[in-house]
């Protein structure tokens, strides 16, 4: 059976365009035009499996995602991806830091589309068990269970923040993780407004791991938002 | 005839003491005088006497004292001697002539004196006009000093005042919005200034117009209209009812007084109705540049699409499939640049509202250049742009998508305008109490007449062809450097090209975590 994705998406043509493209790629599309709808398709796919993904457009005329998000996440793990236009920063991060597995700015690429549910797909039931304990492209192999990090077969020594900070990354391989997750995984809830650490250990990182760490190819940044190791499979 | 007193002034009778050394000085001149002259030349010693006594004695005092030296001559030195009994017809003439020369000299004093002190007062009122005036003059706000005409007007009429102030042009006297008082008013007296305002002319007692009223309301009056109204309180009844009949003078100077606060509003009024307009004019003129630049840019890349996104629907059979994957790749591309341009031109429009909030946080330059470099590679398969960031950067208090995205405008711009092989350079230094991140480039540079205008809304180096659509980025990126309480200048580089430099503001880190290995 087909992977059924649940699009809330209130524009008429790029909901209809998104459906092709997902169509064509194999999955089920169930297109909602605003959370009231969205909640009813969801409740009503409830019965049969429920949905594997959504793909939730920020700016809808019926409220903001964080409802939908929360019944959601209620019974299981969903994955979910933000689409947002560059207006709605403070929303978008809200909802990641929520929980939301991802996100793409408007307009974007259905190849850029793609990826990102495919690995949002790859880490699903990543909170009840970690999907992801291995990571290896481009010669950096991490292994979180052993605590072991090479860098082109060479041992990397790291310290035991920034390890926890490559770990924590790496279990989200591909995804985006905020500054306040990062934060308050690494550290602790109450340095969630500390962004400043992050920005001293991810430069450390960045010497240790990246060849030119003033153009990172592994631990990229995503302005406003948080940080991403990049996606392991190609 | 009332007597100014002053409380820190001694009594009046004190600084009559000149009058009474004169008479003694005159009276010991006499006793000496006795019997070497006669009695018409020691006669003529009271006269001098009393008429040089009367230059420091008021106007009764001086004929009292006229009339008892009299009586005393006579006494002391008119045979027969130590009697008020005169005997001789002549004597009866001379004390008679004496008499009288006393009282002219007195009268001619007292008007000598109200004539001065009526000129005196003239020439303070006409001083307080000119410094109220002179004031007024130099104010940028009139509305500033309509406590000072109160407390003029105060001083002046010696009653309590109340003002209001119409503070837009257009506004009615009863609009509290609109207006600005200065003291207290009842309703009654609140309705007097409406009325006062609306016909333009003065009321209550000394007006002819509601004679009953107990207070005087003077109108503020600019040209054809009146913006304000004042209320001299208490001035219908009492002493000061007597001091506003002596004359109208004191109601002609106050209304002056008010008729120059009236002409200054108005004319701030004008300057400020003016100075609207003129900037509506320019607000508009700057919309309507806007939005011709955004059409012209729109245009473009929406030709571009919409040629290859036809040709697709209409030709798809007849294209072969390379031909299809251009034109589709063409959409795409296009499309990132409409994007681009929206991106800009949306936030060019969010900075330039009042109250913008930016969403500042603690970022390193270094990140910040990474993310703007791995976003570029796509428009830079030839790998022009570098980096180069010196160690040991403070971190930007900022917000980091504005950042970026102020370096990809500059690093977009840097490759559109210069030569298809030359480097492009990000540098990232510190000076001083600043961060400049500066973007380098090795093309044709920009004529001096334009360095100052191309952060100006689109506006563009000369029109070279194939080139297109960066007149929003760079005024974009100025209002992004100015938001953050920086700014963004152009340098012409030594060997050729231009570098654009945004000078960051460097802001005091917090602590780095305690176990920062």
């Amino acid at each position: 059976m087909s992977l059924r994705i649940l699009l809330v998406e209130d524009d008429r043509e790029l909901r209809a365009t998104l459906r092709e493209a997902l169509s064509v790629e194999g999955y089920a599309v169930l297109p909602a035009a605003s959370l009231a709808d969205a909640h009813a398709l969801a409740l009503q796919a409830e019965r049969d499996g429920g949905v594997d993904l959504v793909l939730l457009d920020l700016g809808l005329p019926d409220g903001d995602g964080e409802t939908l998000l929360a019944t959601l996440r209620a019974r299981r793990a969903v994955p979910l991806i933000v689409i947002s236009a560059r207006q709605a920063e403070g929303q978008k991060v809200r909802l990641l830091d929520a929980g939301a597995d991802d996100y793409l700015v408007k307009p974007f690429g259905i190849g850029e589309l793609l990826a990102r549910m495919r690995v949002a797909l790859r880490h699903r039931g990543t909170t009840a068990q970690p999907a992801v304990t291995r990571y290896r492209h481009d010669g950096l192999e991490v292994d979180i269970a052993a605590h072991r990090v090479r860098l082109d077969g060479d041992d990397v020594h790291l310290t035991p923040k920034e390890f926890k900070l490559l770990a924590r990354l790496v279990r989200h391989a591909g995804q985006v993780v905020t500054h306040r997750q990062l934060l308050a995984d690494v550290w602790g809830a109450e340095f969630t407004e500390q962004t400043h650490y992050l920005r001293l250990y991810m430069g450390q990182l960045r010497a240790k791991l990246e060849p030119e760490p003033a153009e990172p190819r592994r631990l990229l940044t995503e302005p406003g938002v948080g940080y991403r190791i990049v996606d392991a499979t190609p | 005839m009332e007597q100014p007193t002053r409380p820190s002034s001694p009594a009046p009778w004190l600084r009559t003491w000149p009058a009474w050394v004169v008479w003694l000085a005159g009276a010991c001149a006499m006793v000496w005088l006795d019997g070497r002259v006669d009695l018409a030349n020691l006669a003529m010693l009271v006269v001098l006497s009393s008429a040089l006594a009367s230059l420091w004695l008021p106007g009764w005092g001086s004929a009292l004292a006229g009339a008892a030296a009299v009586l005393a001559f006579n006494w002391a030195f008119v045979p027969p001697r130590h009697t008020f009994s005169v005997d001789l017809h002549q004597h009866v003439l001379l004390l008679g002539a004496m008499l009288v020369v006393n009282g002219i000299i007195s009268a001619l004093m007292v008007r000598q004196r109200r004539l001065a002190r009526a000129a005196h007062h003239h020439a303070a009122r006409e001083a307080g006009l000119r410094s109220w005036g002179d004031t007024l003059r130099d104010a940028a706000d009139p509305l500033a000093h309509t406590g000072t005409l109160a407390e003029t007007l105060a001083s002046v009429a010696a009653v309590p005042v109340a003002l209001i102030v119409l503070t837009r042009g257009d506004a009615p006297a009863t609009d509290p919005e609109a207006t600005l008082q200065v003291g207290e008013l009842d309703a009654d007296q609140r309705a007097g200034v409406a009325l006062c305002v609306r016909q333009g002319q003065a009321l209550g007692p000394g007006t002819g117009r509601h004679e009953e009223q107990p207070d005087l309301y003077l109108p503020l009056r600019g040209r054809g209209r009146a913006l304000g109204a004042a209320v001299l309180r208490g001035l219908g009844d009492g002493p000061a009812r007597a001091g506003l009949a002596e004359g109208s003078a004191l109601r002609v100077h106050a209304q002056a007084l008010c008729d120059q606060m009236g002409l200054a509003l108005q004319r701030s009024f004008a300057t400020r109705e003016q100075q609207q307009a003129r900037e509506l004019a320019q607000e508009q003129g700057v919309r309507n540049t806007l939005l011709a630049a955004i059409s012209h840019d729109y245009r473009t890349p929406l030709a571009s699409i919409m040629g290859a996104a036809s040709s697709l629907e209409t030709q798809a059979e007849r294209l072969s499939p390379e031909q299809r994957r251009k034109l589709a790749a063409g959409i795409v591309e296009e499309s990132a640049r409409l994007s681009r341009l929206t991106d800009n031109t949306l936030q060019l429009a969010r900075l330039g509202a009042p109250g913008v909030e930016l969403r500042c946080d603690w970022e390193s330059a270094e990140e910040i250049v990474g993310a703007v470099l791995r976003r570029m590679r796509q428009r830079d398969p030839a790998r022009r742009v570098r980096a180069r960031l010196e160690p040991g950067l403070p971190l930007l208090w900022c917000d980091a998508m504005l950042m970026s995205q102020l370096l990809e405008n500059l690093v977009d711009n840097a490759l559109k305008y210069s030569p298809p092989e030359a480097p492009v350079e990000i540098l990232v230094r510190r000076a001083a109490a600043q961060v400049v991140l500066a973007v380098r480039d090795r093309g044709s540079g920009i004529a001096p007449a334009w360095r100052a205008r191309v952060f100006e809304v689109f506006q563009r180096g000369d029109e070279t062809p194939g080139s297109r659509g960066a007149g929003v980025g760079l005024a974009v990126c100025r209002a992004i450097a100015r938001a953050h309480g920086g700014e963004l200048t152009l340098r012409a580089r030594g060997h050729g090209g231009s570098s654009f430099e945004c000078a960051m503001p460097v802001r005091e880190a917090p602590a780095p975590p305690e176990d920062a290995a």
